[in-house]
């Protein structure tokens, strides 16, 4: 059996090799807690489930399967970490469904507003925009959305993550685009 | 020809348009304004979405989750190591010191070279003291020992206790130093 980079340092951790865990968490530390940290929007949450997914990832690498993907099988933990986490504190990741704020005090709260207005803004401010307004989404299109974008997965491996259908999957990150596209617009900032 | 659908807009800019509807897509396009502004947004959109905006994650996580995994404990080779460098050192320490009070290491070098004996006793000199205070420490501390349990351990053994005690409290620190050395 061909195994991949991941699964090489997944055998040598397995083999006691501890430097090789640090390895593995310093290649996926930036993807888990950038999705960690836009799904519940709070640094120190975000620091402790990130903390918490390495250790758990730890506890149960015996049971790994190597015929899956390294990486679907951790974002699926760490999927379901952040998903328990946001059913216990519903009230406090809120979304565009009962939010108030408009993307406009968004962006006045972010100092985004250039000398000429809105419709100045560089291209590199557009970015930091349209990324706030994705962790602004409700949870459901959320998740989707970094699961594809953050971490790249393709939609068959976000059905895998998620438990849902593939084709929940895509009309659920096409329903996301619209709802993003209709915020930006909304706003004025795609002229 | 109708306008495209949010949908169709999508699935043409994913490529995942058969041909036919993908060149009815197109062509439309040419000729609808109103669909080609959507098309111009969604297609900015996923331009944007494709490169996330990176948040870089504190240190502290690294730190706290190999900590927690991986706690410094010493092992019990390096213990032993420890322990017994630490034991041959204070014996050589008092054997020095009791030395030192014959006087006859000091009149060895003495007898063989005047001209550089002076930095090498002093040397001798400074290290008895030290020795001698700790010695005497030790010796305090078997008395106390003495007089309240009615034990007598001799100074070399509470020497060796506190040694091994000194060993094991400071060893996570020795060895975390060491990892920062090594890189």
């Amino acid at each position: 059996m061909i195994m991949d980079e991941d699964q090489v340092l997944i055998k040598k951790i397995l083999g006691g090799k501890k430097s090789s865990f640090e390895e593995l968490m310093k290649k996926y530390n930036k993807k888990i807690f950038g999705f960690i940290y836009r799904m519940v929007r709070n640094e120190e949450v975000a620091i402790e489930l990130t903390q918490d997914f390495f250790i758990k990832i730890y506890g149960v690498m015996s049971r790994y399967n190597f015929e899956y993907k390294f990486s679907t099988w951790a974002y699926r933990i760490c999927y379901n970490l952040v998903i328990d986490y946001i059913r216990k504190n519903q009230a406090q990741v809120d979304s565009l469904d009962d939010d108030a704020i408009t993307q406009k005090q968004l962006l006045e709260s972010e100092n985004y507003v250039s000398e000429d207005g809105f419709e100045c803004l560089a291209r590199e401010e557009l970015h930091h925009y349209i990324w706030k307004v994705v962790d602004n989404i409700p949870v459901k299109y959320r998740e989707l959305v970094l699961l594809r974008y953050l971490q790249g997965l393709k939609y068959d491996e976000i059905a895998l993550v998620t438990d849902l259908p593939v084709g929940t999957v895509k009309n659920r990150i096409f329903k996301a685009k619209e709802i993003l596209r209709t915020e930006i617009e909304k706003d004025g900032m795609f002229n | 020809m109708e306008c495209l659908t949010n949908t169709k807009i999508q699935d043409y800019i994913e490529g995942t348009l058969n041909s036919v509807e993908s060149a009815m897509a197109r062509d439309h396009l040419i000729v609808c304004p109103a669909c080609k502004k959507k098309y111009n947004e969604y297609e900015t959109l996923e331009k944007h979405l494709l490169q996330p905006v990176e948040i870089i994650p504190p240190a502290i996580i690294e730190r706290r989750v190999l900590a927690e995994l991986f706690p410094l404990l010493p092992s019990y080779t390096s213990i032993f190591a420890l322990v017994a460098a630490s034991f041959v050192l204070l014996v050589t320490g008092i054997y020095i010191y009791f030395d030192f009070a014959n006087n006859s290491i000091i009149q060895a070098i003495q007898l063989t070279t005047n001209t550089t004996s002076n930095w090498l006793a002093t040397l001798i000199k400074v290290i008895s003291a030290v020795f001698s205070g700790v010695y005497t420490i030790f010796e305090a501390m078997n008395r106390v020992l003495k007089l309240l349990l009615k034990i007598n351990l001799g100074a070399e053994i509470i020497g060796l206790t506190v040694f091994v005690l000194f060993t094991l409290l400071f060893y996570p620190i020795f060895k975390l130093a060491f990892r920062k050395l090594k890189g």
